[in-house]
């Protein structure tokens, strides 16, 4: 086990070495020369070599003018006690070109140590002569020259911001450089003011360049310039339509000759420092607007990967488990947005916390978005993580592209300890979550539908209930009354006949005493008593007896003295029906009794 | 031979009338549940066709409007959802589900409104007279109506003074009662057959101060605002806003409840 590593460390040392013995043999020229002039070739190589070939086909587009002149420079370095030695051998060669356009020179080739070895290739563009000030050095003469200055304006120094594309999606990065260009033959001693350009309605990311400026010549619109790259940003664009980068200047030092106009002039400043401000032209950029979104989109445009990774899959409750999902690729990743992650509903869930590791190169802006999305599940249970869709729009096929993380299936068995129990018990006493909020739902069942505006108030039907029943009722109440009223009356009449009816009675008791019919004349005063008292208290005779005959009278507040003679009488006559006694005398006695009771009567419930 | 026809083509007759009628029934029936059907497989569009198809036979009922109302505004129709909510209000005023969804509705109106403060009294009477619908009020109308005869017939005839007592306060007010819940149930009854509110369906119109284009502007309206039609000359109409702003509009821009 322990030869694997040894034997990768051993394989690692041997290429650090080899890395280190390789023989460098680079081929450099400028990359735009003008027709005419002359130039150099230059072959480098750290070692010692022999029989340099120069590359097949050279002699056919240049004139080789001089050369090979070889050169050697050696430097020693010493850091930290090592010291290394580093030898460099050159052989230039001094050419010119034949005719114009562009051409190739192949790599050149050398020997080291009986190894042919093979240099790079290089490609060169030679442009027609036409500047004054260039023809002027080719032709030098002499102190007149230099008085000329070269003119600081239009052609021979500007700015200018290179985008390298023009036509872009929104959101999509587009590299922009700031150049300055300049005449070969001015003289840049330094910068005074810089104003670099404000992206208005971009994004932006810089890239790193050096600080210390290196002019490099280019060519441009057929000329030669040395160039120095100020800056360097890439560029998200943030709407849509076209955007415009606003001129922006700079102000430069730039060394110029005064023509002398004495002899003490020349002598005191021959050169002064003149400041010369430039100015950039507007650029336009047309920004198309993304296709339709989908759902899932996040606002990434580029090209993009994205894998997840779940902290653990078997946790207990309360634990705190993390979903890390990184995207990385090119393209705008700061401004991507969190994807969402839909988890079970009574989870905790905090909010995602997200890092970005991105570098701005001359490709463009890459790196890795990380979302960390930390979550405690509070029930046991299997849960499903779902997988998160993320959607991306890929500029170069203009096209959406969607990538999902896995599933995972997340098994919580319940946490030991009472702290977890204190927390659920807690969670069970909360009010219902709401999730979300939607209309309710349509009725089902019988539409119980309607002709349209009616109703049953204001309908005939309605206002005869109320007519019907107010008739109804009246009708019953006038039958009510009706019959109350002959009751009434039927009571009247024999209430007004009661005391005929009486005395008439008491009239045959005295025909019977008379008579001397004992059992007659008893039943005909108690007839008479019973029947009076019938009519005149309204009791019907079959209801009768002698207690509600009381009440009746009790009622009437007939006083309780003629009470107890009515007893009195009533008792002695039923008495003597079944045991005749007395004669005659008490028999005249009881009836005087039994008409004065009954005047009394009468005069008292009369009252 | 003769009668016989007659009476035998006449039973036929009846008994094609009675056959149409039922069918009509029968297929608003089936209308009904295909519509609740669709509206369940989230073809909002289609229940909307068939709800209206319903409509379009001249009936109506709470429960229609608010399916309708529903459907409507799972098809994004905001203004329309609005419009059968009020209707449904209009027949079911109490009902809890249709204020809920048409609170959610009116979330997506832009224009609010701060309805002027109402005295206690109106607020408390509309409340009442809002508790149930026209048909309701005149039922516990009649039933107060003939509970008071009752009692009139109770005092009349009971022999007990207390009786007497007890049923003449009742019966005082249960007639009161009554003629209250009658003006209740014209006042309803007024309501749907009035139909004085409408809802705003143009996105954005301005409200004028008289009912010609060129006259002064008021105020801007959005869509799916509530108001009150006050007046209305030729193809203008004057709008009385809750809060209390008076203004003209053309009626094209408005669908009266």
């Amino acid at each position: 086990m322990i030869k694997l590593p040894l034997t990768y460390i051993l394989v690692f040392l041997a290429l650090v070495t080899l890395r280190a013995e390789q023989t460098k043999f680079t081929m450099s020229a400028p990359g735009a020369v003008e027709m005419g002039q002359q130039f150099r070739l230059t072959f480098t190589i750290n070692e010692r070599g022999s029989n340099l070939q120069l590359p097949p086909g050279l002699t056919g587009n240049f004139d080789v003018l001089m050369g090979p002149s070889t050169g050697q420079s050696t430097s020693i370095r010493t850091i930290n006690g090592q010291t290394t030695t580093e030898v460099t051998y050159s052989y230039t060669y001094i050419l010119r070109a034949k005719s114009e356009g562009e051409f190739e020179i192949r790599p050149g080739t050398i020997e080291v140590d009986g190894k042919v070895i093979e240099s790079n290739s290089l490609k060169i563009r030679i442009v027609p002569a036409q500047s004054q000030p260039q023809t002027q050095q080719q032709t030098p003469r002499g102190g007149e020259q230099s008085t000329q200055s070269v003119d600081l304006g239009g052609d021979n120094l500007f700015l200018r911001v290179e985008m390298s594309k023009q036509n872009v999606f929104r959101g999509e990065q587009i590299i922009a450089t700031v150049k300055l260009y300049a005449d070969p033959n001015i003289p840049i001693s330094g910068f005074d003011e810089v104003n670099l350009p404000t992206y208005e309605g971009f994004y932006t990311q810089d890239i790193e360049i050096p600080n210390q400026i290196n002019f490099s010549r280019e060519v441009y619109n057929d000329r030669i310039y040395q160039v120095g790259v100020l800056k360097k940003t890439v560029l998200f664009p943030q709407q849509n339509g076209t955007l415009t980068i606003n001129p922006f200047s700079m102000t430069l030092l730039v060394q110029q000759r005064v023509r002398p106009r004495s002899f003490f002039d020349d002598f005191f400043s021959g050169i002064q420092t003149v400041r010369a401000t430039v100015t950039s032209s507007p650029v336009r950029i047309n920004v198309n607007d993304l296709p339709p979104q989908p759902a899932n989109f996040y606002g990434g445009v580029g090209n993009f990967n994205i894998n997840s990774e779940l902290s653990s899959e078997d946790v207990t409750t309360n634990d705190a488990v993390t979903l890390k999902l990184t995207i990385n690729g090119t393209g705008n990743l700061r401004l991507i947005r969190n994807p969402e992650l839909k988890l079970p509903s009574d989870f905790e869930v905090y909010d995602p916390r997200s890092t970005e590791n991105v570098r701005a190169t001359d490709n463009g802006v890459s790196g890795t978005k990380t979302v960390e999305y930390l979550f405690q599940p509070r029930f046991e249970g299997d849960y499903t993580i779902p997988s998160i869709p993320f959607a991306f729009f890929n500029p170069a096929t203009g096209t959406y592209v969607t990538r999902s993380t896995p599933e995972y299936t997340l098994h919580v068995t319940k946490g030991t300890g009472d702290e977890s129990a204190t927390v659920m018990s807690s969670r069970r006493r909360e009010d219902i979550q709401l999730l979300g909020q939607d209309i309710r739902f349509i009725r089902q069942g019988s539409p119980m539908l309607r002709m349209k505006g009616t109703t049953f108030y204001g309908t005939p039907l309605f206002y005869s209930i109320y007519g019907g029943s107010t008739l109804l009722f009246l009708a019953l109440v006038l039958i009510y009354r009706k019959k109350a009223r002959e009751n009434a009356n039927a009571a009247l009449m024999r209430n007004k006949k009661a005391n005929r009816v009486a005395t008439r009675r008491l009239k045959a008791a005295a025909g019977f005493m008379k008579k001397n019919e004992n059992e007659a004349f008893h039943d005909s005063i108690l007839k008479a008593f019973w029947g009076y008292l019938s009519d005149k208290l309204g009791i019907p005779v079959a209801h009768l007896n002698r207690e509600s005959a009381l009440e009746g009278l009790r009622k009437r507040n007939v006083n309780e003295e003629l009470i107890n003679d009515f007893v009195e009488i009533t008792e002695q006559c039923e008495f003597a029906q079944y045991a005749p006694s007395g004669g005659s005398e008490a028999r005249s006695e009881l009836y005087k009794k039994a008409v004065s009771t009954m005047s009394r009567l009468e005069k008292q419930i009369k009252r | 031979m003769v009668s016989a026809k007659v009476k035998k083509y006449s039973l036929f007759l009846f008994g094609m009338f009675v056959f149409l009628q039922v069918s009509a029934q029968d297929s608003i029936q089936v209308l009904w549940e295909k519509a609740n059907a669709y509206y369940t497989t989230e073809e909002y569009q289609k229940a909307v066709s068939a709800y209206e198809q319903i409509l379009n036979s001249g009936q109506e009922s709470a429960k229609l409007y608010f399916n309708l109302g529903n459907a409507c505004y799972k098809a994004g129709d905001i203004n329309n959802a609005i419009l059968n909510y009020e209707r449904a209000k209009l027949l079911a005023p109490q009902d809890e589900d249709i204020e809920f969804n048409l609170r959610l509705a009116n979330q997506f109106v832009v224009t609010e409104i701060e309805a002027l403060p109402q005295p206690f009294f109106v607020r408390w009477r509309n409340r009442i007279i809002n508790l149930y619908p026209a048909d309701a009020w005149a039922g516990i109308s009649i039933g107060a109506f003939i509970f008071f005869l009752g009692l009139l017939g109770l005092f009349i005839f009971s022999r007990s003074s207390s009786l007497k007592r007890i049923s003449f306060w009742f019966g005082i007010l249960a007639v009161v009662i009554s003629g209250f819940t009658f003006s209740f149930a014209g006042r309803q009854k007024e309501k749907i057959n009035q139909r004085k509110h409408a809802i705003v369906f143009c996105p954005r119109i301005t409200v004028k101060s008289a009912p010609a284009q060129n006259s002064t502007d008021l105020f801007l309206l959005y869509e799916g605002v509530k108001v009150e039609i006050s007046d209305s000359v030729n193809t203008w109409k004057e709008i009385r806003l809750s809060d209390g702003n008076v203004g003209w509009l053309p009626d094209s821009c408005i669908v009266r409840i």
